[in-house]
């Protein structure tokens, strides 16, 4: 299913040798992206597969102009990330273990936010944006929940939440970072439906994560990150070489169509651990982790 | 009830409401507030601002002392002691960031003994230096530690009630940023929320309420003003409009009680707020669970 490369028009998405490097302590500079190029198609939903510390928030910050580049450049809708974001053209998704959900604050409420940035406290919102807000909760499948505080929902729900929130502004492109943390098998499954919704109506759809299930669930196409791009395929191309690779062979994915069989002893330099998929899609240990064997069972 | 008597005398109550109307302000403007720090997770923030304004206070006394022609009048000392709250709470922030010299909770901790460790040093200074100089002495420790709203005049209600108000006004017009920014700074930064600028706010706002309410209950005790009523209130609902609600109802009872009872027990103002705050909380800890039982019936 790999699709041909994208048309002359701007892609929503377009980075360019996109590296970035952390001053690390101690003088020690942290690359955490490396030379980075890529192309995502409007309407496409890019899933960005990679080990924690891979880079994947770094990308994402960077699109959002939260970051500048230390060389490269990244492009959202033909525009740079700061004016793309002023312009209301890019939604996110935080993680969302940073939000406070003991907060005194409904469903609606928090899916407000996404309207009612800088606009004065004196007035009620204006027409327009109670009617973005309710779409927005239409579409997340949310509107019977408006008034329950947010922190009486499931995972799943506060995710659909979030993402109501980041699509309220109708932006044309939606950044997700690890949206299925904690999320159930079902909740995994109508977020990918969601994801499909979404797409069909235009919107072009990034979504970073560790877990190759959200991959499955919700993509059509998959970069596999760690500093740099390692691959780019479509999720049936997810083999057990490429994720080896990408996880630095601390993986054991077995699941749907992405089904690790082995790998290969001499491709393993180093040390590593036999990581199960759990709930949280595939372990990754650091190579200086215990662990002798390389042979990955079942 | 002396409560009656010290309020309605014609010879008493010119010296009892303006500390009323002082203590009233300080609960309008602390308590929408104090939902603010709760969430925020800032009341130890707070702690480090107030003790930093006794070291504004020091500072303020001292330079009155020796004559700095400005502050030798009310505006001028508590204009410096802003500065100096605002400034305190800027080089917390500053410290505590990342890959600098500490971490936020002992930045804090450094700056409060900092500015307090100052604040004795200079406030005696300041009494020498009076002293020296034939000039009336300054407030007493006692008084800058734990409040002293009853020596307060009109001027000073007037005062509060205009903080207070510019608080409130500052409150609704960032009420739509400061609660974003306070559920997810991040995500809120990420939809183009300032929150460098709002917190920068939240910052200069807790120190006017705190040089504001250290009349009331000093600088010890001013943090209580920041915490009570919003943690009272968020027992009580999960709601936005009547947790602000709850919050501004219990510090004004908290203020009015307590000033209440210091009259009738001939007791120190600001201690007796505090405690009937405390008091307050444990009676919500107690009903909110109730409520809770019951709104999860309903639903």
């Amino acid at each position: 299913m790999n699709k041909a490369d994208p048309g002359p028009e701007a892609p929503a998405l377009r980075s360019r040798g996109l590296s970035y490097t952390y001053p690390g302590e101690g003088g020690r500079p942290n690359v955490a992206l490396d030379g980075v190029t890529l192309d995502v198609r409007t309407g496409e939903r890019l899933g960005i597969l990679g080990p924690n510390g891979g880079g994947k928030s770094t990308l994402l910050k960077l699109t959002l102009g939260l970051l500048k580049p230390t060389s490269g450049t990244v492009e959202v809708c033909g525009l740079s990330p700061e004016r793309a974001r002023r312009r209301g053209l890019v939604g996110y998704v935080p993680q969302r273990a940073e939000a406070g959900f003991d907060f005194p604050l409904s469903v609606r409420q928090v899916v407000e936010q996404g309207v009612s940035r800088g606009r004065s406290g004196w007035r009620r919102l204006d027409r327009s944006a109670r009617t973005k807000i309710d779409a927005a909760l239409e579409l997340a499948g949310m509107s019977a929940l408006g008034e329950r505080p947010i922190g009486s929902l499931s995972g799943g729900q506060r995710q659909r939440v979030m993402i109501a929130r980041a699509v309220a502004g109708e932006p044309r492109v939606l950044l997700l970072d690890e949206p299925t943390v904690g999320v159930d098998v079902e909740g995994q499954q109508r977020f990918g439906a969601l994801l499909e919704r979404l797409s069909a109506r235009g919107l072009t759809v990034v979504v970073v994560t560790h877990d190759l299930r959200t991959v499955a669930a919700g993509c059509d196409r998959v970069a596999c990150l760690r500093q740099t791009l390692h691959a780019h395929v479509d999720p049936q191309g997810l083999t057990p070489e490429v994720l080896a690779e990408v996880f630095a062979h601390d993986v054991e994915p077995a699941f749907g169509r992405v089904h690790v069989e082995a790998h290969r002893a001499e491709d393993c330099p180093g040390p590593h651990v036999h990581a199960h998929a759990s709930d949280h899609g595939p372990a990754c240990a650091p190579d200086d982790d215990a662990g002798g064997g390389s042979r990955a069972h079942d | 009830m002396r409560t009656i008597e010290y309020l309605t005398d014609p010879v008493l109550r010119g010296y009892y409401w303006p500390g009323v109307g002082v203590g009233l302000a300080i609960a309008v403007m602390a308590s929408p507030l104090s939902v603010l720090v709760v969430l925020r997770r800032l009341a130890f923030i707070g702690q480090g601002i107030s003790h930093a304004a006794f070291g504004g206070v020091g500072l303020a006394l001292v330079l009155g002392a020796v004559g700095v022609g400005v502050l030798a009048s009310e505006p001028g000392r508590t204009g410096l002691i802003v500065a100096f709250c605002v400034a305190a709470a800027l080089t917390i922030s500053w410290l505590g960031e990342r890959g600098r010299a500490a971490r936020p909770d002992t930045a804090i901790g450094i700056v409060l003994v900092a500015a307090m460790a100052m604040g004795f040093i200079l406030h005696r200074a300041a009494v020498q230096a009076s002293q020296a100089r034939g000039l009336p002495q300054p407030p007493g420790l006692e008084d800058v530690l734990f409040g002293a709203v009853l020596g307060v005049g009109a001027g000073d209600a007037a005062t509060a009630w205009g903080a207070a108000l510019l608080v409130l006004a500052l409150l609704v017009t960032m009420r739509r940023d400061l609660v974003f920014w306070a559920f997810e700074p991040a995500a809120a930064e990420a939809f183009g929320v300032a929150s460098a600028r709002v917190r920068n706010v939240v910052m200069v706002l807790l120190s006017v309420t705190i040089v504001v309410g250290m009349q009331l209950a000093g600088v010890v005790l001013a943090t209580a003003l920041l915490v009570l009523p919003g943690a009272i209130a968020l027992r009580l609902s999960a709601r936005l409009w009547p947790v602000l609600a709850w919050s501004l109802a219990s510090g004004l009872v908290g203020v009015a009680g307590g000033l209440v009872l210091s009259f009738e027990l001939d007791q120190q103002p600001g201690p007796m707020i505090v405690l009937t705050l405390v008091g307050l909380f444990a009676i919500a800890s107690i009903g909110g669970r109730w409520m809770g039982r019951r709104e999860s019936v309903a639903a």
